[in-house]
């Protein structure tokens, strides 16, 4: 039976997960997989990773861009209110649970906050009152459960490791 | 038998982010010689950078290494490190630093020895034995993604 790989992330998962299904399954079995999996009870939404609306549950769990897997994301959200806050100035989106933290911070930095793409590099997410980080694959649900659907970062220049000119410093 | 750190390091490049990177072409695993493991990192050029990193003691111990030449079983030249354009990836991939042997990243080990000062200016980068291997090679894979970066003045033949 020809199989596909399942790189997922859900809410309250604090890593990257995987499972293999069949190519013939749909989204609503691989929802309901993944539920049961890790406890998701009730009504949840399962995304594709990025994706604005949650998955057709009728259609077969395929997506725009496989390259060796698909990355989908299972939550009781539907959106997450984001909050950036960037030189004293918020700006507020909601987001699909699904939605990366490069993506959340292309959009903040780059059309809200007026920074080249460059300039945008050079800044990170910090989840607000903490010292935490998130990767630039990191969806946005795996920080925030049900029913407190938002989350709070800074836009913070990052860290620069200044030293070791020249050899032991 | 193996070791538990090495069983534990194995463990960990079997875990889903891990193999999520190879998938998407982020890096790739070269190969192990306990304690080393040869991790290749694609940088935004397409140049990859083999790294060796010394796992002894791993997760709890932090990983250490810097550019290999997997063809000639030593450090990488230094005309074939990544380049600068004088901001954070020369402070990073600095060959004169313990003769190549380590990166200049909080998450190293003998990097962040004698740097206690890093723990407070910039936790995110301290190691955490939690997440692995796919925190150092994020940092590194993000350097050579960064504007700073610049390819070798000399690649591979």
């Amino acid at each position: 039976m020809k199989t596909i790989d399942i790189f997922y992330q859900a809410e309250g998962l604090r890593e990257i997960a995987h499972l293999e299904v069949g190519a013939e399954e749909n989204f609503a079995a691989l929802k309901e997989t993944i539920g049961k999996k890790h406890d998701l009870g009730g009504e949840t939404f399962i995304f594709l990773e990025d994706a604005d609306e949650p998955a057709d549950l009728k259609k077969a769990a395929h997506g725009p861009d496989m390259k060796g897997g698909l990355k989908v994301h299972v939550h009781h959200c539907r959106h997450v209110q984001v909050g950036v806050t960037f030189n004293g100035e918020t700006v507020q989106h909601p987001f699909a649970p699904s939605a990366t933290i490069a993506r959340v911070k292309k959009w903040a930095a780059e059309r809200k906050f007026g920074m080249s793409e460059d300039e945008a590099g050079e800044h990170v997410f910090q989840i607000t009152g903490t010292h935490e980080r998130p990767a630039p694959n990191i969806h946005i649900g795996s920080l925030v459960a049900h029913p407190h659907c938002r989350i709070a970062f800074d836009l913070v220049p990052d860290e620069r490791v200044n030293g070791a000119p020249g050899g032991e410093a | 038998m193996a070791s538990p750190d090495e069983r534990a390091l194995r463990a960990d490049l079997a875990r889903p982010a891990f193999r999520l990177g190879q998938v998407e072409g982020r890096w790739r695993l070269a190969g192990i010689a306990w304690p080393h493991v040869l991790i290749g990192v694609t940088a935004k050029d397409g140049q990859e950078y083999v790294l060796r990193l010394d796992c002894a003691g791993f997760p709890q111990t932090p990983p250490t290494g810097g550019p290999w030449d997997a063809e000639r079983n030593t450090v990488l030249a230094a005309d074939r490190w990544p380049r600068s354009k004088g901001g954070r990836v020369g402070a990073v991939f600095n060959p004169c630093w313990k003769g190549g042997t380590a990166l200049y990243l909080p998450c190293d080990r003998e990097s962040i020895a004698g740097h206690d000062n890093w723990r407070t200016e910039m936790p995110s980068k301290i190691w955490r034995p939690a997440d692995g291997i796919v925190q150092y090679l994020e940092l590194v894979h993000e350097l050579l993604h960064s504007r700073d970066y610049a390819a070798p003045v000399r690649t591979a033949a």
